[in-house]
């Protein structure tokens, strides 16, 4: 009877991990992905891509579509340059924030807010693959033949009231992000894939200047 | 101000439908800024819904107004969930929908060569002002019972569609909101 119901829990856990993600399963060892993971992000200084992004309002059945370009640089720059469908600048430099909207320009320094502070953390953690060191999020790895599933769940309250999780999927051939997916607790979910992905070519530091 | 005999409800043909309709918006709010896309949609229930997303795709807020009357909040960021926020913003596009021009107490008023098509509210006023004709909408205007606490105009043409711009302008505190109608971005 008991080992009936282990075997039973056993093939619960199994088949729930199929059906969390379908296609993929939980990694047999996370230790060992952890390892070749941190070689991989060490070895990346810079990433240049193109990016585009697809945020879906469940209940109003809306998709909305905007791409445009994306640089990054270790350890804290990161520019992300959307073209359409109207432009819209945010670069992060050592825990500034610059956005221009526009003719619109605001400066925010990271240091003064706190949810900017972790969203801050989060964007760059999730490209330079410091993620799994985040505090504020617990992680799980799935896989499958071509790419790996880090799900981030907040910890934080605060993030907690805005997030239910924040997936990234890696390319296995080099541990890139292909995508992050970013799913709000109303079910809303906003998508960023990167194409044409750039890694380690030299970027000027002016792309990253705060004005 | 005087009182003329004249039928407020020749306002209702300025009145704007939002079939489905996405404005690049911005807010300037006590020297702080927001910016992102602002979607006013029809439900099949005859429903209404915006929604404030930012562009990265963060929801700062999802409302729902009913067919006729009603409103519900869907979801509201957590810094934005403030009783006196959700008022003001409730009543923003109550005006700018037409809503609640049901009242008994509709008047129109004369004043500087302007009419104004007054609706009483729970509390306070709207009022519509349109050219001496009725023909022209010039602005739209929430009054509490003392004096104008908030602006709001058209640009382009309103009636049976979406205005092809909006400005809300209040005018006790600095809050201002401006949409500029964006399409062919959204794929249902």
């Amino acid at each position: 009877m008991i080992r009936t119901l282990i075997l039973a829990g056993f093939m619960f856990c199994y088949f729930h991990s199929l059906a969390q993600y379908p296609g993929y399963a939980l990694v047999n060892n996370p230790e060992s992905f952890k390892v070749s993971f941190g070689r991989a992000t060490a070895s990346t200084v810079s990433i240049q891509s193109d990016f585009s992004q697809e945020k879906t309002l469940t209940m109003l059945s809306e998709k909305i579509s905007s791409s445009g370009k994306f640089w990054f640089q270790k350890k804290d720059k990161m520019r992300m340059e959307y073209i359409r469908p109207y432009p819209y600048l945010m670069i992060l430099n050592a825990g500034k924030i610059f956005i221009k909207d526009g003719q619109k320009e605001n400066k925010i320094s990271a240091g003064s807010n706190k949810v900017f502070q972790q969203v801050n953390r989060i964007l760059l953690d999730c490209v330079d693959g410091n993620m799994l060191n985040n505090p504020d999020f617990q992680s799980r790895i799935f896989e499958n033949g071509g790419s790996y599933l880090i799900e981030l769940k907040p910890q934080a309250k605060n993030l907690k009231e805005l997030y239910k999780n924040i997936n990234i999927v890696l390319d296995k051939k080099d541990y890139s992000a292909a995508s992050i997916g970013i799913y709000e607790n109303s079910g809303d979910q906003t998508m960023i894939h990167f194409q044409n992905k750039s890694i380690n070519a030299p970027i000027p530091d002016s792309v990253f200047n705060i004005p | 101000m005087q009182r003329i005999p004249t039928d407020p409800l020749c306002i209702r043909k300025f009145k704007p439908v939002f079939e489905h309709a996405v404005y690049k918006t911005s807010v300037d709010v006590v020297g702080k800024y927001l910016s992102g896309l602002l979607i006013i949609k029809r439900m099949p229930d005859s429903s209404s819904r915006i929604v404030f997303t930012n562009e990265l795709g963060f929801t700062f807020f999802d409302f729902g107004f009913g067919a006729d009357t009603g409103f519900h909040v869907y979801q509201i960021a957590p810094a934005m969930n403030k009783k006196a926020v959700i008022i003001t913003l409730r009543k923003d596009f109550e005006l700018i929908m037409f809503r609640n021009m049901d009242s008994v107490k509709q008047d129109a008023l004369t004043d500087s060569g302007l009419v104004y098509y007054a609706f009483p509210q729970s509390k306070g006023v709207n009022y519509y002002i349109t050219d001496p004709n009725c023909g022209r909408l010039v602005k739209m205007q929430r009054a509490s019972d003392k004096k104008p606490v908030m602006e709001a105009f058209f640009i382009g043409n309103s009636a049976g569609e979406s205005p092809d711009s909006i400005s809300i302008q209040h005018l006790n505190f600095n809050f201002s909101i401006g949409l500029k109608k964006i399409s062919a971005i959204a794929t249902p």
